[in-house]
């Protein structure tokens, strides 16, 4: 029944149409929208979606994942990698580096130390260096430290000045080796000129007082001859400066005690020491006047 | 799932949807002419025609993302253009030409056909072509709206209806009345 009416129905609707109309219709309206209308169109579906050319970006959408991963991946790995590096370097650079004695040092030692003292300065000078790139991040630190130089202040134990001996307690003696590695900082403090120890945010940048050649140019040297140090490497280099009896090496055992007794006076309570601790080394059957003791 | 040359217009449009746009080309391709044409016999100028067009696709295109199948595509396509040529003629202030009596009522007077009868078989066909086009700008605008549905759209009566918000019965008596009036206008060709 009801397929009855859907079959009239079309009947009908066959009845409305005429095959001859139609035709000549076709063959009279081949109107088409002009080239220009085409490629607005296309070109804007493509910008709404983002595509590039039909067929190429079909393709290489499918590779946008697996390809954006793949290069997270890699630039990870690569980073790791160098960091490591980095690291390694950084860890081999302060022993492979010599700090050469400038050449025209005026004091400079005519018959240098033995050997094995030699060797046992210049990995002091090593560890010092090494010691100040670590902690060049902790300026709090640093200043902690500095502020224990200002004049006045009372004298710390000889275990304070050592390097990474912050933590160390007070009037706790360290082993002597350790008073005998003058660490970067101290010897910053020592090339400081007189009353300029409120100067500390110049210590990084200046490198040393224009009146101590020797100090400035130790930095220097030093940076050229780490050519494996990083950049935080370099900063601590500069901040080496030679030892505070640099330039007594050839001196008797009084002028030694002379120059310590001035530095008493003087109130470089640390620096007397630190010379103290390299004479009783250097001189160790030399008797110490009653006030060193 | 991948779309080819036979597919669907609906498969077509939910491929362009997810960002294919090498389906809306094939989309666009088969029926870039029938809307032209269908635009173009409405509006009566090439100029605006060219506009309405572009405005239909870039609607469509704009609203590729809420696309859903609800029913033929060709239906959805021939509302957006229907929708477009009447803000046309709401701007154009252009009012509807045709009463309802001229719509429904049996029939206005055909156009007087004023050429001499033809000769030449040859040119006969230029001059039938020629002659169709004309009645077909003269009819009123409801009936020739749903012969260029019917013809250039290929929609039945049913989607006329739908695509043009009538009855069934309302789209089948313009399509008759349209059909008639060519069919008389063209009967010295036969």
């Amino acid at each position: 029944m009801a397929l009855n009416e859907v079959h009239v129905g079309t009947a009908k609707e066959e009845e409305d149409r005429d095959p001859r109309i139609e035709r000549l219709y076709r063959d009279a309206a081949r109107e088409e929208p002009p080239a220009h209308l085409d490629a607005a169109i296309l070109g804007a579906a493509r910008r709404e979606v983002g595509a590039g050319p039909r067929s190429l970006g079909s393709r290489l959408r499918r590779w946008h994942v697996p390809i954006s991963i793949a290069a997270v991946v890699m630039v990870s790995v690569s980073l790791v990698v160098l960091v490591q590096e980095e690291e390694s370097k950084r860890d081999r650079a302060p022993a492979i580096p010599t700090i050469p004695a400038p050449a025209d040092q005026p004091a400079a030692p005519t018959a240098p130390p033995t050997q094995p003292e030699a060797a046992k300065d210049t990995m002091q000078r090593r560890l010092a260096a090494t010691r100040s790139a670590q902690r060049a991040s902790r300026e709090e630190t640093e200043t902690a430290a500095r502020s224990e130089l200002a004049p006045g202040s009372p004298p710390t134990s000889p275990a304070v000045s050592g390097a990474g001996a912050v933590a160390t307690p007070a009037g706790k003696p360290a082993p002597q080796p350790f008073l005998a590695a003058p660490s970067a900082v101290d010897e910053m403090r020592a090339a400081r000129p007189e009353g300029d120890s409120a100067a500390a945010g110049r210590m990084a940048s200046a490198p040393a007082a224009p009146a101590e050649p020797q100090a400035a140019r130790s930095p220097a040297d030093a940076v050229r001859a780490a050519p494996l140090a990083g950049a935080i490497a370099m900063k601590s280099a500069e901040q080496v400066r030679p030892p505070v009896w640099q330039g007594f090496e050839k001196e008797p055992p009084e002028k030694w005690l002379a120059r310590i007794e001035e530095l008493k006076a003087q109130g470089r309570g640390l620096e007397a020491q630190e010379m103290l601790s390299e004479f009783s080394r250097r001189f160790p059957e030399h008797p110490l006047p009653p006030g060193l003791k | 799932m991948a779309w080819s040359a036979e597919s669907t217009d609906e498969e077509l449009m939910l491929h362009y949807r997810e960002g294919d746009a090498g389906a809306f080309d094939v989309l666009y391709a088969r029926h870039k002419g029938g809307l032209y044409r269908y635009l173009a016999r409405q509006c009566r100028s090439a100029a605006v025609a060219d506009e309405l067009f572009q405005d239909v696709w870039m609607n469509l295109i704009r609203a590729r993302s809420g696309y859903t199948v609800q029913a033929r595509f060709t239906t959805y396509l021939y509302r957006l253009a229907r929708n477009r040529l009447i803000d046309h003629y709401r701007r154009s202030g252009r009012t509807s030409v045709v009463s309802l009596e001229q719509e429904d009522g049996e029939l206005v007077a055909d156009p007087p056909d004023e050429r001499e009868p033809p000769q030449d078989e040859a040119l006969d066909a230029k001059r039938q072509a020629e002659r169709l086009l004309g009645l077909i700008a003269e009819l009123p605008e409801p009936q020739r709206e749903a012969f260029l549905l019917q013809q250039e759209g290929g929609m039945s009566v049913e989607e006329i209806a739908e695509a043009t918000g009538v009855t069934r019965e309302t789209a089948k008596s313009r399509l008759r009345y349209a059909m008639s009036k060519l069919r008389r206008g063209m009967q010295e060709w036969r």
